[in-house]
């Protein structure tokens, strides 16, 4: 199978966090296919010159890639409009891959210029560059990998699936659900604290849930983050830091790192959870919090023994 | 006259160099940009904690230097109000540990992944070794360069794009077991630097004097140099020899800037401007880039690890700047002592963290009203970043990047060329021309933002 991997108006994030891939490496996953254009590896090809052969001789693409989001009228490649050539290329393509939030839902870029869209979301709104209705010649829409990076292990799981031709279901935003049925939430160190409602007053803590003052978007972000560690083995919210929603279509939100509220409720409450609900339970939670949850793990004097050892 | 257009892609985002050659020779240059994302538009009326979640995205390659300019910039503003912002000393070295490791993650990726492609184009017997996804040494790179990142995702969650570090301190609060697995780590990484890159033990490499170093060189820089002096890469990409380091940030890195007549001066950010005058931004015909120049005292430097060694007394360095001036063998050389000076004082760095001192110290002060204006610099792996910023009323009322790139990919004023315009101009060889690019360690994504 060949793959082409063409870059929007990107960060280059998502191939580097590609590039930390393991189990496996970014070399072995690639080394399964025949690259035709990556910009990460290719160093004898042209890429204007691979898209153009492409385009000419009509040649079969089996995967395309694209990271980063797509420009308007100013954003060119090959002499021609950078969205015309990805709508050409996604139509030949057997499978399309929007990696990262620029390429499926425009993300910052979209944020300062109307122009600017993802594959096939412009944030929430469907169509993108490609059309609603577009479907690869594999007849599966775009496959979304949303996030700012995508963790290297969605890509490597999409790859080696359309590689094992298993199918790949995906949810109502074209993200496999394997991947993103999840929430960040899930697997979240802190998530005994969000039970009992016990919340961190500051950061810099490992006791406590980031929800109620500091923004944490765990429990309405569609992530793996903290099933499918990052770099083998953290998360943001496993460190501390407030999970930012970056796998929605609304990365980035203002007011990212505080929680808004209403007369003592949160703005947002987790998915699926309403008002009622969870006053109700909230209440009840934190009246029956253990106490053992209210204090440190360790006190400062053991962590100071713990290093003279 | 013939024109040439070149697009250079190799992970870094894409720049366009498009080269005036006449009688074999590249009479000018010129460095493009091609897109542009708006970023310090973006951030104009947001909460001004937004600034450390938004700008660590400018750069993939590099976003954690960006996370560390911003919370400089936003405690900066603090203190100029009259705010005591108190940060601990275990604080402190995990930002300048993290920050470390993203130096070493790119120096090595940047060496092995981005440059040597280019060397094995002049040397194709190396290719068994350094063709990319499949040379033995390129795979075994590439996975040491995971060693260092996987210690910033040990304090920050992950990386790339983290924002643990924010006004007051970091958010992580470590124990004993993050601190053997980053040690244990380092010490994976110092074997890579031993077995491959240096060819020697960390401590022999120390001890290398001036006259000695290159004949004395192992492992890939050994290669890297032969291939180098045979080609004549030590003769070719001297720019402007005026350099500049902005941040006091890292370990072993002294800010400073140097004329080209040898004086040393101390680097004052008030004496930085940008120039639009070819840029998009000024909406000239003559314009060709997205990005501005950067200047100081109006004038064109080059920034990056040949700057900043020779601000920082590196002897080796300056013995070989004595000789080969600013050349593409330097300035790697550079890049790459750099790489083994930074990964010792990683290690220093972590065994002085104090577990039993607070990560974060509340600052004194409610963000809501918070108005005020300060500017963080710092070093990224590739040069000086400049991070400004104006809050009102706890919103952004302005912000503004300088990023490494701006100052060696930067275009021409009008009087000046940029820097990397002017190190090609006088070549006769398209690939050497694409190599001095390189050697300034392009990243076009950070050009533009």
């Amino acid at each position: 199978m060949n793959l082409l991997w063409l870059q929007g108006l990107t960060c280059s994030g998502n191939t580097q966090s590609f590039l930390c891939a393991e189990n496996p490496s970014a070399d072995e996953v690639l080394g399964m296919f025949e690259v035709l254009f990556c910009p990460f590896s290719s160093w004898e090809v042209d890429m204007e010159e691979v898209i153009l052969k492409l385009l000419r001789r009509r040649e079969e693409l089996n995967v395309l890639i694209l990271e980063g989001a797509v420009g308007g009228s100013d954003h060119r490649v090959c002499k021609r409009s950078f969205a015309e050539v990805v709508r050409e290329l996604s139509r030949r393509a057997d499978y399309v891959i929007a990696l990262g939030n620029c390429a499926v839902f425009g993300n910052i870029p979209a944020k300062y210029d109307q122009e600017v869209k993802g594959l096939q979301y412009r944030f929430k709104q469907m169509g993108g560059v490609l059309g609603r209705d577009f479907r690869s010649r594999s007849g599966l829409p775009v496959i979304n990998l949303s996030g700012c990076p995508a963790h290297p292990s969605w890509l490597s799981y999409v790859l080696l699936q359309i590689l094992s031709q298993r199918k790949i279901e995906l949810d109502e935003l074209g993200r496999p659900k394997e991947l993103y049925a999840y929430l960040t939430h899930h697997g979240c160190i802190r998530n005994e604290y969000f039970e009992w409602k016990v919340e961190a007053e500051e950061l810099g803590k490992k006791e406590g849930c980031l929800f109620y003052y500091f923004g944490c978007k765990g429990p309405m972000t569609h992530s793996s983050c903290n099933r499918i560690l990052w770099n083998g083995l953290s998360s943001k919210t496993r460190v501390g830091m407030p999970c930012v929603g970056c796998t929605e279509y609304d990365f980035p939100r203002e007011g990212m790192l505080e929680t808004r509220h209403l007369m003592g409720i949160p703005d947002e409450l987790p998915l699926g959870v309403s008002k009622r609900g969870y006053i109700l339970i909230s209440g009840i939670a934190k009246t029956f919090a253990p106490e053992r949850l209210k204090k440190r793990l360790m006190d400062e004097d053991s962590k100071e023994t713990a290093q003279q050892d | 006259m013939k024109i040439q257009r070149k697009l250079l892609n190799r992970i870094e985002g894409e720049v366009e160099l498009k080269l005036l050659w006449d009688s074999g020779r590249i009479k000018d240059a010129f460095v493009c940009a091609p897109n542009y994302r708006g970023f310090e538009k973006l951030l104009v009326g947001r909460p001004y904690l937004d600034a450390v979640v938004i700008t660590p995205r400018i750069c993939g390659i590099c976003g954690h230097a960006h996370l560390m300019a911003s919370v400089e910039a936003i405690e900066d503003a603090y203190r100029k109000a009259g705010f005591k912002v108190e940060l601990s000393d275990k604080a402190q070295r995990i930002r300048k540990l993290t920050l470390t490791c993203e130096f070493l993650q790119n120096h090595l990726r940047w060496f092995y992944l981005y440059l040597m492609p280019d060397i094995i184009k002049l040397e194709p017997n190396l290719r068994e070794l350094y063709e990319p996804l499949k040379g033995s040494v390129w795979t075994e790179a590439l996975k040491a360069s995971n060693l260092p990142v996987k210690v910033i995702a040990l304090f920050g969650g992950q990386w790339p794009h983290t924002s643990y570090a924010v006004p007051g301190g970091v958010v992580c609060d470590p124990t004993g077991w993050e601190l053997v697995q980053a040690e244990f780590l380092l010490r994976k990484l110092k074997e890579f630097f031993e077995e491959r890159l240096l060819g020697m033990t960390f401590e022999n490499y120390l001890s290398l004097k001036g006259e000695e170093y290159l004949e004395k060189l192992g492992g890939d820089m050994r290669v890297f140099c032969e291939v180098a002096i045979d080609h004549g890469l030590h003769e070719a990409g001297a720019s402007y020899d005026r350099f500049l380091s902005g941040g006091n940030f890292l370990p072993g890195v002294t800010s400073g800037v140097l004329s080209e007549n040898g004086k040393k001066f101390s680097f004052e950010v008030s004496k930085v401007s940008e120039n639009e005058d070819f840029s998009f931004f000024s909406k000239r015909k003559e314009a060709y880039t997205w990005s501005k120049a950067a200047r100081y005292e109006g004038l064109p430097y080059e920034t990056g690890p040949l700057a900043r060694q020779l601000m920082s007394g590196n002897e080796i360095i300056k013995n070989l700047y004595g000789k080969y001036g600013s050349s593409v063998l330097v300035r790697v050389l550079a890049r790459l002592d750099e790489g083994a000076k930074l990964l010792k004082e990683a290690l220093v760095l972590l065994s002085g963290i104090k577990l039993n001192e607070p990560s974060w110290i509340k600052p004194p002060l409610e963000t809501k009203n918070f108005s005020g204006k300060g500017v963080g610099v710092i070093e990224a792996s590739r040069g000086t970043l400049i991070h400004e910023i104006e809050i009102n009323q706890g919103k952004i009322k302005s912000y503004n990047v300088i990023t490494p790139t701006v100052w060696n990919l930067g275009p021409r004023d009008g009087k000046y060329l940029g820097v990397v315009e002017r190190a090609v101009v006088g070549m006769a060889s398209e690939l050497k021309a694409e190599i001095v690019v390189r050697s300034f360690d392009v990243c076009s994504v950070c050009t533009s933002h």
